[in-house]
This record gives C-alpha cells, sequence and structure tokens, in this order.
C-alpha cells in the first residue's frame, strides 16, 4: 500500500500523504499515472503482427451522473445528524424520548426524535450496503 | 513455426542513456520475470519477455510496467513508454533505437537530474460541504426542504440538491487548484495539470522537479498541505518516472 507517511505525525511535517514510486502504489495510483501516458512510437503499433493479444483499458470516463447527485444529497444531510446528535446518536434519541412529556419544549424534542428515529431507520438498508466508511466515523466522532 | 516463436516478442518499458546501469531486482511482466536492456549506441531499452499464453494488460502487467521505471527513474533519467509497448526482438535496435538515437538522446537529456510528482487534493467532505451550505443560499433552503420530506417524496429535489452542490464544489476547486499550482509552480521545471475525475478533486497536477530542488519543493507541498489541513486533503506521488512530460510524437 501506498501511505507513507500519515498526517499529524511522523518527521517531515506530515501534513501531506506521500506515495513513493516503484511499486509501492496502489493500482489506482498506477492506473492514473501510467494510462494512455508515455512515448508512442508507430512501430508499438503494429503490436498485432507480434500475435501479442492486449486488453483493451479504457480510461475512467468522467460523467457527473445522478448516483453522484445523490450521494452529495445524503452527504450533506448526514452532516445534519452529526451537528445535531453530537456525540452518539441512539443515546440521544432514547435520551429525548426519555425525557418524555415534562416542560413545554416537550413536544418539539420528541418531534425531533422521531424524525431522527426516521432518517435512521430509511438509511439503514443502504448503510448496511456501502456506508461502512460512514459508520466507521460515525464512530469514530462517538470516541 | 509458431510466428510468436519466430519472432520474439519483447516487451520495452524505457529508454535510458546507454552509459546508465539500470538497478538490480527488476521485476519484468514476462514469464521470465527478469528485466534486461538493449543498447545501441548512446541509448538503451529497458526490455523483457512478454506472456504469450495470455492478453497482456492484467493488473500486475500495469504494475510491473510502473514498477519498473519508477524503481528506474529513482536514480535515472528515463524516457516512459506508453504501455503496452511490444515489439519483435530485432526492432528495438533496427526499428526503434537505431532510427531515433539522436531523438532519445536529446529526450534524456532534458530530462536528466529531473523527476516526476504528481500531485492530487481532494476535499475533506464534511467540511467543504458545511461551507457551500452556509454560502449558498439556494442550496440552503432545497437542504431544509429535503431534510424535512420522506426520502422518495423528495428523490427529484435530491438530486438537484446533489447537482447543485457539485456545480458548487467544481466552482470552488477551480480557483483554490489553481492557487495550489501557483504556489507550487516556482519550484518546478515544468508542470502538467490533469483532468479531475471526482467532484471533490480539487487538483491533480504532475511537476517537474530538478532534483536539487527535491527538498524544497516536497517542503513547500507541506507548507500548502499545512494550510489546508482540514479543508483539502493532499497527497504527493513521486519521485516517478516523468510520464507527463514526454512531448508526443
Amino acid at each position: 500500500m501506498s501511505v507513507a507517511t500519515q498526517r499529524g505525525g511522523g518527521g517531515g511535517g506530515g501534513y501531506v500523504d506521500r506515495a513513493p514510486g516503484g511499486g509501492s502504489s496502489s493500482l489506482a495510483d498506477v492506473v492514473e499515472l501510467i494510462l494512455d501516458k508515455g512515448l508512442v512510437i508507430d512501430i508499438f503499433v503494429r503490436v498485432s503482427l507480434v500475435g501479442i493479444e492486449i486488453l483493451t483499458i479504457d480510461a475512467r470516463v468522467v460523467v457527473a451522473s445522478v448516483d453522484t447527485y445523490l450521494r452529495f444529497a445524503e452527504a450533506t444531510n448526514r452532516l445534519d445528524l452529526y451537528e445535531k446528535g453530537g456525540k452518539d446518536l441512539p443515546g440521544l434519541v432514547q435520551g429525548i424520548t426519555e425525557g418524555g412529556a415534562k416542560g413545554k419544549t416537550s413536544g418539539v424534542l420528541e418531534a425531533a426524535a422521531e424524525k431522527v428515529n426516521d432518517m435512521l431507520a430509511s438509511n439503514r438498508e443502504q448503510q448496511e450496503v456501502r456506508r461502512r466508511p460512514v459508520r466507521q466515523r460515525a464512530r469514530e466522532n462517538e470516541e | 513455426m509458431n510466428p510468436i516463436e519466430a519472432e520474439k516478442p519483447t516487451y520495452v518499458y524505457g529508454l535510458v542513456k546507454a552509459d546508465t546501469i539500470v538497478p538490480d531486482g527488476l521485476t519484468g511482466l514476462g514469464p521470465s520475470g527478469q528485466v534486461s536492456t538493449i543498447a545501441h549506441g548512446r541509448v538503451a531499452a529497458i526490455v523483457s519477455d512478454v506472456p504469450i499464453d495470455r492478453p497482456l494488460g492484467v493488473r500486475g502487467d500495469l504494475v510491473a510496467h510502473e514498477s519498473v521505471l519508477d524503481t528506474v527513474a529513482a536514480q535515472m533519467a528515463v524516457v516512459p513508454m506508453r504501455f503496452p509497448a511490444v515489439v519483435e526482438e530485432h526492432a528495438v535496435v533496427d526499428e526503434l533505437l537505431a532510427p531515433n538515437e539522436d531523438h532519445f538522446v536529446a529526450l534524456l537529456d532534458d530530462l536528466e537530474g529531473r523527476a516526476q510528482f504528481t500531485l492530487t487534493g481532494r476535499y475533506e467532505q464534511d467540511a467543504v460541504l458545511r461551507e457551500v451550505l452556509q454560502g449558498d443560499e439556494e442550496i440552503r433552503a432545497l437542504h431544509e426542504k429535503v431534510r424535512d420530506l420522506p426520502e422518495d417524496a423528495a428523490y427529484y429535489d435530491r438530486v438537484r440538491l446533489g447537482e447543485l452542490i457539485v456545480r458548487a464544489l467544481e466552482q470552488r476547486r477551480e480557483g483554490e487548484g489553481a492557487d495550489i499550482i501557483d504556489r507550487l509552480e516556482p519550484f518546478a521545471v515544468a508542470v502538467v495539470t490533469n483532468q479531475l475525475a471526482a467532484p471533490e478533486d480539487v487538483v491533480n497536477v504532475a511537476f517537474l522537479v530538478d532534483r536539487e530542488r527535491q527538498e524544497e519543493f516536497e517542503n513547500a507541498v507541506e507548507d500548502v498541505g499545512k494550510d489546508l489541513v482540514g479543508r483539502v486533503r493532499l497527497r504527493l506521488l513521486g519521485p516517478v518516472a516523468p510520464y507527463d512530460f514526454i512531448p508526443e510524437e
């Protein structure tokens, strides 16, 4: 793998992730680095004459899709959850619910608690499938 | 006779000066795993055998190409070939080195004592999303609307919200990416900006750096990283072969 220096630690300042070349880079790095780059000589075009089959490797096509948009919309919503939740979301929800019907703000709080619950429920399925990094981050936030 | 056996295909990684000694321990993409050089006049090609029982271009082939070139680049000037470069063995001298010797020497002279560094920068998502929300009323309003609706009811609003955010990020990064490059350009011999892939990418730029100024350059990158900490995460790849600085033929 590629991380030589973590930010915040180690020598040389450590504000920048470093990856030396030469076999220590990730495949993504390699593809980005070498694909469609370097010297082209027309004799290489006659590769087929040599009888070697070449796999076609497509460079990533950059199209901002609906999926991308939804990803950012969701990320923004999640941001909101953190800001409201502070430390521990399930704990917060429970605390509010138990806080119960005392005081004049309870109606608002309960509504808020319900909403948070709804959002958690509606997100849960997707979270199982593709939100692992997010959940890990949430856990780090709690600590 | 099998035409492959007759021709003996040879993989060419790149070119070096003939009087240099390429490092030991390179691993090629061919069945032998070995890497050698074929010299002619003042230039030499870094070559290996080629797998003939499978198509070329799997993961290991790409990694071997990069690994050989970058290991060599750490020690000497090298002109990387574009992946995948296969020729008949005899053609390495007859068609590659002999007819282009002067041209290759000129390219290598230009690269002498220099190496490429590729810098990528990516927004720290949460921090920059907060900025976008705070800085754009339309986005904030749409966000608040979407937040209060069930997920399926707000589908189109959510798409629209995401689209506005992506636009805002793209607008934001234009200036910030240029600022990053402006600060580092004085330390480089040449600069090539690459296309950005994801909306949260801020910068993807290759610098050709004189080895004598490498430390100075690296310190400057650190300074930029320090100033951007918490907002943009920088990643510096290199020294690598000068992939982005080979002129189009």
